[in-house]
């Protein structure tokens, strides 16, 4: 299910005091593939994708969504239809938990769009399983877990309701590797599944392990638009202007080049940099 | 010397059927710096907070400096440590920078003549020194964590604990704040310890000592090169080698031992030529 933004403006405040946070977007996020938004703080990716669930409605132009149309014009009523589509999970989702355990907590969701306790549960289950987390774990406190497991929880909170547009702001932010690594698996398979997936990340190797499509934003506004390997071999000049790092490896290689190295393309990845170091070693022996 | 923490034979656990601490041994060196790194709930935040006299032990001893920590000494422990935790936004209580940092030197009982000094003192060692009349909330995170550092080297404890301290934070961020705490360790010297709960392994090579804490069990301690030589045993227990460490594995010929990434860069120098 693909999300289109057109002319989308959005001002905190209005007349002469005005705050302009996005700026004319006109982008298209595809369906069923992951999109990583990219942006140093402060420059509007949150305030973007509270646009894509009506969160925020547009102060001009218009968000489509599947056959939904948000606009400034759009009836609070009306949101419920687009919320049915769209899962947000936002930063340390964990802080909202709430219910006496996992599962209750899980089928919250399910039950609040008027799901039947047996339904409600089965979609939790489902949920908890996709996640990763145990079924030991299930009837539990969510706050006798630890931090990467509530996080799960909170995750699954929002699949429970099987949308099928997942917007995820920073999920990783202080999982430890083990953690980081099952995320990256979970929003593979969500991939899998035919979900279209909307992350916001500031750890440019996470971007590049599982992002098909970027939107790099700057000052309100989208500044690049294209797959990952085309956007981190931008010049480097690009990358200071809108205060973004390339991925480790690709620092790394920066490095080398400072020292004299040459490197026939840029590598981005741990192991296309050991190779294309291997390589040159190989040459000057 | 003193040893700035000292613990022996700890347990503690958090319910009947999961001992998590099941005599735990480990003393720190006042005036080092060490990481405490393991994954999400191994353990390594419980510590700090049974250290802090915010949890107790259900059996062995904790001692700060050289006293016993129990009901009686708690207060007089916990002025001597300070404490910067994850969430940067949870932090503040003053309405300017300036203010919260004077909001720990007021439950002192400072006398407000002798606190712009120390205020101004605090924020320039964290370089915020021209950030004093801002509201904390238009300050971005690395800023903010700076703050909070700030906040608690106006208090001048011997101990700082900073529990996942980078862990919100952007790259810029992240790296803000690790610059400071050198920075601060090259000032202080012996004067301060600085205890660095973290599983950024990055971030852990910065300091003295690696202690690998994994289900309550301390599993390696050592110098950052010894630590990260075991690879295979670090990864075992869900963690990652720093950057520089997975390139080194990678690479035909490679160092025998653990490089940071300058001391790699340095090495592939001539490789090139």
């Amino acid at each position: 299910m693909a999300i289109t933004f057109e002319q989308v403006n959005f001002s905190y405040g209005q007349g002469s005091l005005a705050q302009p946070i996005l700026k004319d977007i006109s982008t298209t996020i595809p369906s069923g593939k992951i999109t990583a938004i990219i942006g140093q703080t402060g420059s509007g990716k949150s305030t973007l994708v509270q646009h894509i669930n009506g969160l925020l409605k547009p102060t001009n132009g218009k968000v489509i969504v599947n056959d939904f149309e948000l606009s400034s014009q759009t009836k609070e009523k009306q949101l419920t239809a687009l919320r049915a589509q769209v899962g947000m999970v936002f930063q340390f989702p964990e802080s909202q938990l709430f219910a006496n355990t996992v599962l209750e907590d899980v089928m919250y969701g399910p039950l609040n769009f008027g799901k039947d306790r047996l339904a409600a549960k089965e979609a939790a289950q489902a949920a908890l399983t996709m996640v990763g987390l145990p079924s030991q774990h299930w009837d539990k406190s969510p706050f006798a877990l630890s931090g990467g497991q509530m996080r799960r929880v909170a995750i699954a909170g929002t699949l429970a309701l099987n949308p099928p547009i997942i917007v995820l702001d920073e999920p990783a932010a202080g999982l430890d590797p083990l953690g980081q690594a099952e995320l990256v698996e979970l929003m593979l398979g969500l991939k899998k599944q035919g979900k279209t997936v909307v992350l916001i990340s500031h750890q440019m190797d996470q971007v590049m392990a599982v992002a098909d499509w970027t939107l790099v934003m700057h000052q309100g506004q989208v500044v690049a638009a294209e797959s990952p390997k085309t956007l981190f071999n931008r010049p480097l000049s690009w990358f200071k202007e809108v205060h973004l790092d390339l991925p480790t490896a690709g620092q790394f290689a920066q490095q080398l080049v400072a020292q004299g190295w040459q490197f026939k393309e840029r590598p981005l990845t741990l192991e296309q940099l050991a190779q294309a170091i291997n390589q040159e070693v190989a040459i000057h022996e | 010397m003193e040893k700035a923490i000292t613990i022996k034979n700890l347990k503690y656990q958090y319910d009947q059927n999961q001992p998590l601490f099941d005599g735990l041994n480990l003393n720190i060196e006042q005036g080092q710096w060490v990481a405490l790194v393991g994954h999400n709930g191994s353990g390594k935040s419980t510590l700090a907070k049974l250290i802090l006299g915010l949890l107790v032990a259900d059996e062995g001893e904790i001692a700060v400096l050289g006293q016993t920590l129990s009901e009686d000494s708690v207060d007089e422990i916990r002025s001597q440590i300070g404490m910067v935790f994850q969430n940067p936004d949870n932090q503040f209580v003053g309405a300017t920078v300036a203010d919260d940092v004077a909001f720990g030197l007021e439950n002192l009982e400072v006398p407000s003549e002798a606190m712009p000094a120390k205020i101004q003192a605090a924020l320039e060692v964290v370089g915020m020194e021209e950030f004093t009349d801002r509201e904390p909330h238009h300050l971005s995170g690395g800023q903010k964590q700076r703050v909070a550092l700030a906040s608690v080297l106006a208090l001048e404890p011997k101990i700082i604990i900073l529990d996942e301290a980078t862990a919100m934070l952007d790259p810029d961020g992240r790296q803000m704040v690790q610059a400071t705490l050198k920075k601060l360790k090259q000032l202080y010297g012996s004067e301060l310890t600085l205890i660095t709960i973290t599983h950024d392994m990055d971030e852990a090579s910065l300091a003295d000592r690696v202690v690998v804490v994994n289900d309550g069990q301390l599993v390696m301690d050592g110098q950052p090169n010894q630590v990260f030589a075991q690879g295979a045993t670090l990864a075992k227990i869900g963690l990652e080698l720093p950057f520089s460490m997975q390139l080194i594995q990678r690479l035909d010929p490679r160092p025998q031992n653990y490089m940071n990434q300058q001391e790699l860069l340095a090495w592939l120098s001539p490789l090139n030529k």
